[in-house]
């Protein structure tokens, strides 16, 4: 398995599309939170739990990019036939997407890890260089929001790999992945509150249910973060799951 | 070239392999063994299954039923497969953004082949100098030749090539031949598909050729070409033509190539000689013809092409 892992972190790194985008994610979050900590900081009202909502807030981007690296690093093995030679080299093709998987929820942990640690301590520094009072320690949840965070890129990544290995296609699975969250998401929300006159059902509704993770405070009526994270977690399991299981059974 | 401490040499078998995709019978109950030690051509008419049978062999499709196996084991429970079979399907199987190096990095690191060992085929094949280059700037030949590096890193006994010269020019054909006749000459297993049956003919032993998917001729390539290329006698004579009714009464069939040469088809050399002395004529060649590896496949999978080109139509 370690030799795969290295394989499959070879092909990642050895893209350079990768790390464009891992470069977004990183360079779009962290220039939000440092523009507002350095233009907001003195401002009255700029308190902890604004700067963590900014932190949090901005990690949406960062968790969809991190998807479509994920999806890219399995449909381009398809678009580009190196699949062939992958499952030639290695037969048991189960093995191979579990390494995947590891490689790329790791990957998009440790990025989106850099991202919050970087952003929460230089955000706080420079708002508290222009006379904020920043102390984190007063926001209860600043840490399961902030752990959420960094737990959703992987969801992300995770769900992305998914879809990758079910669609194929890098454009098809990438419009996919944004408009199930952005756009299926909320028509069937909406549906589903008209109907059942409330909100419970759509409330489970997935993408809805996993960006609970990063929410500082958990608003609406739905799951706790603890149960979010686990349902969200399984949906993404599900569906790596399902296309773990069209690849190993379909022709490479 | 390859070291002589190369994996094991293995025999390819081909047991009653079908694959079908949707109504289309792409292999059909096919069945072969290729042995170690000689270059086995596997020929065929485009869309008679070849590719299929090598993606089969490699597990990449799934057969519906038969199986393909390596002195008896499936290619999917090799430990480490490089080690045991190389095989080149496609050239364009690679990434464009992606170096020659990092290529035969991830393919090695896979099967846990050193970083010396990826350099030492890229010197092999000539491709050290360009090995950083991003693969959307390699040429056709190019990457037929780092498909063969990749075929080469693990050192494998077992070698399947699916058009190797595809893209090369008569440099790096030649080289690819003799690279092919010298992994046989080394006692390993090699398949290789082809349509360039000149080529085939210089460097295959043995051949294994489909139509339809199904089986048409396993055998050497001598045999092959004895029993489906035409045979004939050649004759020049300075009085040609004065042979040419007992040639006819003998059951010849005869064609006259200007006034002194004559081919004659039915008749055996020997038969031709008794009855030019017979006649006192003098004979400035006597030679028994046989047609090439190309007339011996048109022949034999006549019946089997799925695709055929219409007469070519001249100026009006």
């Amino acid at each position: 398995m370690i030799n795969l892992l290295r394989a499959e972190w070879i092909k990642l790194r050895t893209v350079t599309m990768n790390w464009v985008l891992a470069g977004i994610a990183v360079a779009f979050p962290l220039l939000i939170v440092l523009l507002n900590a350095f233009f907001r900081g003195d401002e009255a009202d700029f308190t902890s739990r604004q700067l963590l909502d900014v932190i949090t807030g901005s990690s949406f981007i960062p968790s969809l990019l991190i998807g479509a690296i994920a999806i890219t690093v399995v449909t381009s093995e398809f678009a580009f036939g190196t699949i062939r030679p992958t499952f030639a080299a290695t037969p048991r093709r189960l093995r191979v997407v579990a390494a995947k998987g590891v490689v790329v929820v790791v990957f998009g942990l440790l990025l989106q890890g850099f991202v919050v640690v970087v952003g929460t301590f230089v955000g706080s520094a420079i708002a508290s260089g222009q006379g904020a009072h920043i102390d984190l320690g007063e926001v209860d949840t600043a840490v399961p929001a902030l752990i959420g965070t960094v737990l959703l890129a992987g969801l992300m990544a995770l769900m992305g790999l998914g879809l990758g290995m079910l669609i194929r296609s890098t454009p098809a699975a990438i419009a996919v992945f944004i408009l199930w969250p952005l756009l299926a998401e909320a028509l069937v929300g909406g549906l589903l509150s008209l109907i059942f006159k409330g909100s419970q059902p759509a409330d489970w509704l997935p993408f809805r249910v996993g960006f609970r993770l990063p929410q500082i405070d958990l608003y609406s009526d739905g799951p706790g973060r603890l149960v979010s994270g686990l349902y969200f977690g399984v949906v993404g399991l599900a569906v790596a799951a399902l296309g773990a299981w069209t690849v190993n059974r379909r022709d490479a | 070239m390859p070291s002589e401490a190369f994996g094991q040499a293995r025999v390819i078998n081909v047991v009653d392999l079908t694959k079908r995709f949707g109504s289309k019978v792409a292999v059909d109950h096919l069945e072969f063994a290729v042995r170690p030690g000689v270059v086995t051509g596997f020929l065929g008419p485009n869309g008679s299954g070849k590719s299929t049978t090598m993606r089969c062999m490699l597990d990449l499709d799934r057969p519906d039923t038969g199986t393909t196996s390596f002195d008896g084991q499936r290619y999917r429970d090799l430990p480490h497969p490089l080690n045991v079979v190389g095989a080149l399907l496609d050239a364009g199987y690679v990434h464009p953004g992606r170096s020659g190096r990092n290529h035969l990095r991830w393919l090695a690191a896979s099967n846990g082949i050193t970083r010396r060992r990826v350099d030492e085929v890229l010197e092999l094949v000539g491709l050290t100098s360009v090995a950083g280059a991003r693969l959307r700037s390699y040429s056709l030949g190019m990457r037929q030749r780092l498909g063969l590096a990749g075929v080469l890193l693990g050192d494998p006994g077992t070698v399947i090539l699916d058009e190797p010269a595809n893209g090369l020019d008569p440099e790096g054909i030649r080289w690819i031949r003799d690279v092919l006749v010298h992994l046989a000459g080394q006692g390993r297993t090699v398949l290789v598909s082809s349509h360039q049956l000149s080529e085939m003919a210089l460097i295959a032993q043995d051949l294994v050729v489909i139509g339809q998917g199904q089986l048409i001729e396993q055998s050497t390539v001598t045999s092959f070409i004895e029993r489906f290329a035409d045979r004939w006698v050649r004759l020049q004579s300075p009085a040609a033509t004065q042979l040419i009714p007992a040639l006819t009464a003998a059951g010849a069939t005869v064609t006259q190539l200007g006034d002194t040469t004559l081919e004659a088809r039915g008749v055996e050399c020997a038969t031709v000689g008794e009855l030019a002395a017979a006649q006192g004529l003098v004979l400035h060649e006597l030679s028994p013809q046989t047609g090439s590896l190309e007339d011996a496949f048109l022949k034999a999978t006549a019946e089997s092409q799925e695709y055929r080109s219409g007469a070519i139509a001249g100026p009006t």
